[in-house]
């Protein structure tokens, strides 16, 4: 995973925190959404970036939704995704 | 005789009646009917022996943890106080010290915000969960645990008792906590059942969070019929088609807002929802082409419009829309969307004019809503209370704020609000609450919010606009974050050197909005 892609994804997520009112550190194993932290409408901002940014094909039906609730699962998504 | 009103009272039969038959699921963890009832009647054991008032807050949303206490609390005869998992701090602290409770419960996502300075303000009885999905423990030991033999059913309430207490946003700055009774829950939840054959092979969706009340019907339509609960995660919101399919759903009640999320992702494709046959929406206007494009994606459901604020539970009026591909709904034609139909069964709607008096048919005014199921007022608000549930004629009424009126067929048709209240992407708001705090947090009695863009009578954002204080538009969005929850905080905030004001004096939030239609405004821009 390239330097610049970690930075974008982090940057993305920090955004969207600062924009719902929370500071902009998170862990990398911390639950964004499933704990409440994040809603869906930041969930769709996210999707949306890594759909436009990275070519996540989100209409793929073995694309698991859950699998962007933690910064770390993002990364195995987008690293799965550059292989495929 | 009379009847137990308990809303967790039919859960019991229920449970004896298809024990193994599972009642509520959210991810991997499911509970069946007979457990459910065993970890619910666990957690009113230990409430009981403290309730006074009755209060019992529920910190959490969305999981089986915060379904199980709802029920404890309710079988242990106290009233449920749902608590936003998304207020900041401050905003907790304050609703703790009023409610002034006597349990608290958390879930998972709630014991996050149990902060040393929430804690000092949080009630004795502190309920955490355990390891397993639904069980509890109590924070600190030493709490005493009502016996079994005192519970073996829920406590026997009467149609008087508050079955929960729902805040939502208040034009003061201080939230409302919207008082409803267990008879006018068993109100709603009967005529429901008359229109709509819920039974026991249903699976129904919960799409809201629990500081809503459109989740008490999804929670309580599916126990009473002995059917299973799919509780939606944040994430499962962004893509509602995968999960109705992926369970299989059969019975939908949510926003309109939430269909907006879906066609945003592409994902409401004609014959994609072929497992539905009940849809449900409530909440916001439901526009003409949501109505459209949700009944061409589910073919074999009904399409209906429900509508009605908190204060009288859940929905009182309802639209059907359309059924076998037939649209057989009234429609809004000024607003192109589906009309609000007629009162529920026990419940009366009328027009009336600013001082009270009904007026005829086609007019525009007031809808004012009485009956069984009306609230039975705010909570520590009693001026509020006096002014929103007026006695007109020697009965009582609630003014919802909402403009509408009865077209000559009889059916009633919304139009907007008359006073400031939005909704936000589904969120019911005050804007004089956000200027209230926009004030304090631009040090400047000019600023104020506005909600914009604005499409069928819904909010998509909202947008902060000050003059003449010291504070830059960060500051100003910093500062709200503190005091106000994320829907609430504008996305934008605009400082500029003057606010327009209207021939009162006021400021002039339709300017405002013209300004930002027109694009004029040239920002110190928050991001």
């Amino acid at each position: 995973m390239q330097a610049e892609n970690l930075k974008l994804v982090r940057d993305t997520i920090s955004n969207i925190l600062v924009d719902r009112g929370q500071p902009p550190e998170f862990n990398d194993t911390e639950s964004l959404f499933d704990s409440g932290k994040l809603d869906s409408l930041a969930a769709v901002n996210l999707l949306m970036t890594l759909e436009s940014e990275f070519g996540i094909d989100l209409s793929d039906p073995d694309f698991e939704i859950t699998q962007i609730d933690t910064f770390a699962a993002i990364m195995d998504l987008l690293r799965e995704n550059a292989m495929a | 005789m009379t009847i137990n009103r308990n809303i967790a009272f039919t859960l019991l039969e229920i449970s004896r009646e298809f024990p193994e038959k599972a009642a509520v699921s959210c991810g991997a963890d499911v509970l069946s009917y007979s457990k459910l009832v065993s970890v619910v009647c666990d957690v009113a054991r230990k409430l009981a022996p403290a309730l006074q008032s009755g209060r019992c807050g529920v910190l959490g949303s969305r999981s089986i943890e915060a379904c199980v206490a709802i029920l404890g609390t309710a079988w242990a005869g106290g009233t449920y106080v749902p608590i936003s998992l998304k207020y900041p701090e401050q905003r907790l602290i304050e609703l703790l010290d009023l409610l002034d409770l006597d349990a608290l419960i958390v879930d998972r996502a709630g014991i996050r915000l149990l902060s040393d300075a929430v804690r000092a303000h949080c009630p004795r009885l502190v309920l955490i969960p355990a390891d397993a999905p639904g069980e509890f423990v109590a924070e600190t030991a030493g709490h005493e645990v009502a016996p079994l033999a005192d519970l073996e059913h829920p406590v026997f309430v009467s149609e008087d008792h508050l079955a929960y207490i729902e805040f939502t946003s208040g034009t003061t700055g201080k939230p409302k906590g919207v008082m409803v009774s267990a008879g006018a829950v068993a109100s709603y939840i009967e005529a429901m059942r008359g229109w709509y054959d819920f039974g026991p092979d249903d699976r129904a969706a919960e799409t809201c969070d629990i500081t809503f009340d459109l989740s008490v019907h999804n929670m309580l339509m599916t126990w009473h019929a002995g059917a299973c609960l799919h509780i939606m995660r944040p994430l499962d919101l962004v893509a509602p088609a995968r999960f109705i399919n992926k369970h299989q759903i059969t019975t939908w009640l949510s926003v309109p807002s939430l269909v907006g999320i879906m066609k945003q992702t592409g994902k409401l494709a004609p014959g994609s929802l072929p497992s539905l046959r009940i849809s449900l929406f409530c909440g916001e206007p439901l526009p003409l082409q949501v109505a459209r494009d949700w009944a061409a994606a589910a073919p074999n459901s009904i399409v209906d419009n429900i509508y009605g604020p908190t204060e009288a539970t859940i929905a009182c009026l309802r639209q059907p829309w359309s059924g076998q591909g037939v649209e057989t709904g009234i429609v809004t034609r000024s607003r192109d969307i589906v009309a609000i139909g007629d009162p529920y069964p026990g419940m009366k709607t009328m027009i009336v004019d600013a001082d009270l008096n009904p007026l005829p048919d086609q007019v525009p005014g007031e809808i004012a809503l009485g009956g069984r199921q009306l609230a039975e007022g705010y909570f520590a608000q009693d001026a509020l209370t006096a002014e929103r549930f007026p006695t007109i004629k020697g009965e009582r009424w609630y003014l919802t704020g909402d403009r509408g009126y009865r077209d000559a067929d009889g059916i009633f048709h919304h139009l907007g609000r008359l006073d400031n209240q939005v909704k936000v992407n589904g969120h019911r708001v005050e804007l004089e609450e956000i200027d209230m705090q926009m004030r304090k947090a631009a040090g400047t009695d000019m600023a104020c919010a506005v909600a914009w863009p604005v499409a069928h009578g819904s909010a998509q954002g909202i947008v902060g606009f000050s003059a003449g204080g010291e504070a830059d538009a960060d500051t100003i969005r910093g500062n709200l974050r503190d005091r106000l929850p994320p829907h609430m905080v504008p996305s934008r905030v605009h400082v500029l050197d003057a606010l327009p004001l209207n021939g009162s004096g006021k400021i002039d939030r339709k300017a405002l909005a013209v300004m930002l239609d027109d694009n004029q405004a040239q920002p110190e821009l928050a991001s």
